[in-house]
């Protein structure tokens, strides 16, 4: 079970995850109800929140949800009948469960609902820099941050207390460095009794449905509602004001801990007020006018500037002229992360200190005399002799694919030799755009290829593919299913049948939906056998250009790295690979077209095996024409089992 | 009152332990009551690509180290010490894996040992390299080399007094339980290799 430490007895001081910590807040908070779909940086809130729950004998109740849409959805029902609920996913996630979330501003709730929002600064895991305060101001919902890992159990706690005091929804937004940065939590108290998932509804449509009639009232009265939370957040306990010096330095939520250091890295503490804001929509207007007081003010902020609008804004209502500097004017940069060594720079140009030698002049990297390292598909992923079998079939018809890929371990595909991944869009793009490539590739060797995970089909790949089935799409739809989320950490989904606290729940198949949406033809192949995948591939690009008709392939084979965990976890130990040096004739398939990382190059061209990378998937054997690969012991057919079959378990 | 800040920067290949190391790192100084400050890579970057692990000790507000101001540097691969040494301040020191991870992808260029460690050597003050793979896969488990090289940056005085052998014992026994044992005798083989490599 991970992140067993949300648990930790209350008193103690324990070095938690930011994400963990959070999880840990809602807890104390009392929180009853928890859905989400995982998603970097936000992933861990809901997997300790599941340990907590499965220790806790379903206290409270907690949920993978099937996307974030769903997820949404349901904690506001939850909610709306009386539980404290709330719902996590990254920043994309909230795209997709925007429509809920713009209702939920004006339904309100009977209990309380926070939606989690982790961003994602630089794009560590992501594909897009979005900042979902705009969300909060575009939907009149207030937002809480953490000012800094060290007080993301506080915001979590505070945010559910307050969406509970004004029977509003709230968003809890945090970025990567706040998420993901493990620092010491003191921990309070768990009311393990007010965590039973219970509630009840109360009828009354004036109230929870959205007709023109209440719907026209609701909006009136979010506005008062805004006005209202602007004032009342300046004692949001998290805000505070530290110095008094002439200088104001706004830092919102992580800036406030880089405002902090850079402030005493330049040794001006005495000349420097710093404003510390945890609630950054919408500003809190009575600490805004303190902040207009000043002749000049620095916002620190991790994204747009939201703060540094608003406060403009503000600024220009009341007449008011502090110069205000931050993203607008390229004093800090406005794309990427924060750093200390940006911000002690942009302070030191308005106190006129020197700065340490690291924030003017920072070493050059030597990254461009190196070569580059980007995540690759594991040693051993079913996914590589599948890439491997499906570049084969294509080249065999003479086909001219265009791969629309989707987001997911597979996405790796885009890189050299495999590039398999034309497109990449969002969640569930591969089958929707590929029903646009479809209709307009026309030429007779064109083909359209989507290649959809098993997770981001039950996502939203269930859609598009019917919109297919109905419209007449000429494409093929592959989907790896390896039995789990991968890319997020290994997470159980419908298919699998696990629920998130380790109980069953039904175990949804693949084969049986696309059945259902009304596919002519689904196939199923092994992934780790390089000839029966070959075969099924030709199999289904066949059927596609003669009929002219939507085929799905759905190819069966477990994430390695959750194998190997089942392996381990039963006593077995996969066998390894080696080479033969003498049948290795240096032609190089496995090392480049094969791409194996565990398969080096040796200075003679021949082949090596890596025994610290070898997972002994044994696929290598069946692609090398040498037949030089052989395992170093007597093979265990149990680990080809469970290769095939492994799943994630709690 | 706490220390000044210590910035340490721990790098190698995804999925060779180093937010295990670092982990061990931060508990170590917290049961010295000494403040810890973690940024993690996680997601995507796990797939065997580059990994940067922030660890700042005592009074350290901002999660990340800016380039030019770490005073340690833990590398389990050669490349990815490289890649990272422009974090270190000029009078740091670097501990780093014997160990050279050829990025998967064809018809790559890849640098020489030699030539790596002397760009490591560039920007550190003192180096200290140890093989804590091969070592590890000696005692039959590649798993516990990041341990070895924690003990070998403990042996070499990277850690100055924020963090000793026995809290690293002592932090491995918390964050590591059942595999706590072996993790712990990776430790002493890893002190034991530094000062090998210190003697050399
Ligand atoms: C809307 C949205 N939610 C969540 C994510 C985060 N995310 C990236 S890939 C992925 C799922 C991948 O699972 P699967 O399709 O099964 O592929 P695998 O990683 O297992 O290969 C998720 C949840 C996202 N990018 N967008
Ligand atoms: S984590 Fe699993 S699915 Fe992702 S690349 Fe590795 S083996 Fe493949």
């Amino acid at each position: 079970m991970a992140h067993r430490e949300v648990l930790s007895p209350p008193g103690k001081r324990v070095i938690m995850l930011g994400n963990v910590a959070i999880a840990r807040g809602f807890l104390e908070a009392g929180l009853q109800f928890a859905a989400a779909y995982p998603g970097t940086p936000s992933t861990e809130i809901v997997e300790a929140l599941s340990t907590a729950a499965k220790l806790l004998g379903g206290k409270p109740y907690v949920e993978w949800s099937v996307n974030e849409k769903v997820a949404l959805e349901a904690a506001l029902g939850a909610a709306i009948a009386g539980a404290r609920s709330m719902a996590a996913m990254k920043h994309v996630g909230l795209n997709v469960a925007a429509d809920p979330f713009f209702s939920s501003a004006y339904l309100g709730v009977d209990g309380a609902l926070v939606v989690v929002s982790a961003d994602d600064p630089w794009m560590w895991s992501s594909q897009n820099e979005q900042d979902n305060r705009w969300y909060g101001l575009h939907a009149y919902i207030p937002v809480v941050e953490p000012t800094g890992p060290q007080d993301a159990k506080e915001a979590a706690k505070l945010a559910l207390l307050y969406s509970e005091k004004y029977k509003r929804p709230f968003i809890l937004r945090t970025t990567t460095r706040i998420a993901h940065t493990r620092v010491p939590v003191d921990t309070g108290e768990i009311p393990v009794d007010r965590l039973e998932p219970r509630g009840e509804f109360h009828k009354d449509p004036s109230r929870w449905t959205l007709v023109p009639q209440y719907a026209r009232r609701k909006r009136v009265e979010l506005l008062e509602f805004w006005d209202k939370i602007s004032v009342e957040l300046a004692s949001f306990p998290l805000n505070g004001t530290e110095g008094s010096g002439s200088l104001a330095i706004v830092g919102v939520g992580l800036g406030y801990r880089y405002a902090r250091e850079a402030a005493r890295i330049l040794g001006v503490e005495d000349d420097v007020t710093v404003y510390k804001i945890a609630t950054s929509v919408p500003f809190p207007r009575p600490m805004a006018e303190k902040i207009l007081g000043h002749d000049t003010v620095l916002v620190v902020e991790e994204g747009d500037p939201v703060a540094e609008i608003q406060l403009k804004t503000i600024a220009q209502e009341e007449g008011l002229r502090a110069r205000i500097l931050g993203k607008r004017d390229n004093l800090l940069p406005r794309y990427g992360e924060l750093g200390l060594e940006k911000v002690v720079n942009a302070l030191s140009k308005l106190v006129g200190k020197e700065p340490p030698k690291w924030a003017v002049d920072p070493p050059t990297s030597v990254e461009e005399k190196l070569p580059p390292r980007p995540p690759v598909l594991c040693p051993g992923c079913p996914y590589r002799g599948f890439f491997y079998a499906l570049r084969r079939a294509v080249n065999k018809l003479r086909l001219k694919p265009v791969y629309s890929g989707d987001i997911g371990c597979y996405s790796l595909g885009v890189l050299p030799p495999f590039h398999v991944q034309d497109t990449i869009i969002e969640m569930g793009g591969s089958i929707g755009a590929g029903n646009g490539f479809a209709h307009v590739l026309r030429g007779d060797s064109d083909i359209t290829i989507a290649i959809i995970g098993d997770s981001t089909f039950f996502h939203s790949g269930i859609t598009p593919l019917l919109n297919a089935v109905y419209n007449n799409a000429p494409l093929l739809v592959i989907v790896l299913d390896n039995h789990t989320t991968a890319m997020t950490g290994h997470q159980p989904h419908p298919g699998t049948g696990i629920r998130a606290i380790g109980e069953p729940g039904y175990a949804m198949s693949i084969e049986s939906v696309a059945r259902g949406v009304g596919v002519g033809k689904v196939l199923v192949a092994d992934p780790f056998d390089v000839k029966d995948s070959e075969a099924k591939l030709l199999e289904a690009l066949r059927y596609v250009k003669e009929e002219k008709k939507p085929a799905v392939l759905i190819a069966k084979g477990a994430c390695i790295l959750v194998a190997l965990r089942a392996a381990y976890r039963r006593g077995i130990k996969p066998v390894i690979y080696r080479v033969n040096i003498d049948k290795c004739t240096g032609c190089g398939i496995c090392y480049t077209v094969f791409n194996c990382p565990a398969i080096l190059r040796r200075e003679d061209r021949k082949a090596e095996i890596d025994p610290a990378l070898c997972t002994g998937c044994g696929v290598c054997a069946q692609i090398c024409p040498f037949n030089a690969f052989e395992p170093v012991s007597e093979l265990n057919p149990e680990w080809f089992k469970i290769m095939r079959t492994a799943k994630p378990e709690q | 009152m706490q220390k000044d800040a210590l910035n340490i920067v721990v790098t190698g290949v995804g999925g060779q332990g180093q937010i295990t190391l670092a982990r061990v790192i931060a508990e170590a100084a917290l049961i010295r009551g000494i403040n810890a400050i973690v940024a993690e890579t996680h997601g995507l970057s796990q797939r065997g690509g580059t990994v940067i692990v922030h660890v700042r000790l005592g009074n350290a507000d901002a999660p990340l180290i800016p380039p030019g101001a770490a005073h340690v540097l833990l590398s389990m691969e050669l490349i990815e010490a490289a890649r990272y040494s422009h974090y270190l301040a000029r009078d740091s020191i670097a501990v780093v894996n014997d160990y050279l991870v050829p990025p998967p992808l064809p018809g790559i260029k890849v640098p020489s040992t030699d030539e790596l460690v002397s760009t490591i050597k560039e920007r550190a003050g003192s180096l200290v390299i140890i093989p804590a793979t091969q070592k590890a896969l000696e005692t039959g488990d590649v798993r516990v080399a990041n341990m070895m090289l924690l003990g070998a940056a403990i042996e070499a005085g990277a850690f100055r007094d924020y963090i000793d052998m026995s809290s690293a014992e002592k932090a491995i026994q918390s964050v590591l339980g059942k595999a706590a044992r072996q993790n712990i005798a990776a430790l002493h083989n890893g002190a034991e290799l530094a000062r090998k490599a210190i003697k050399q």
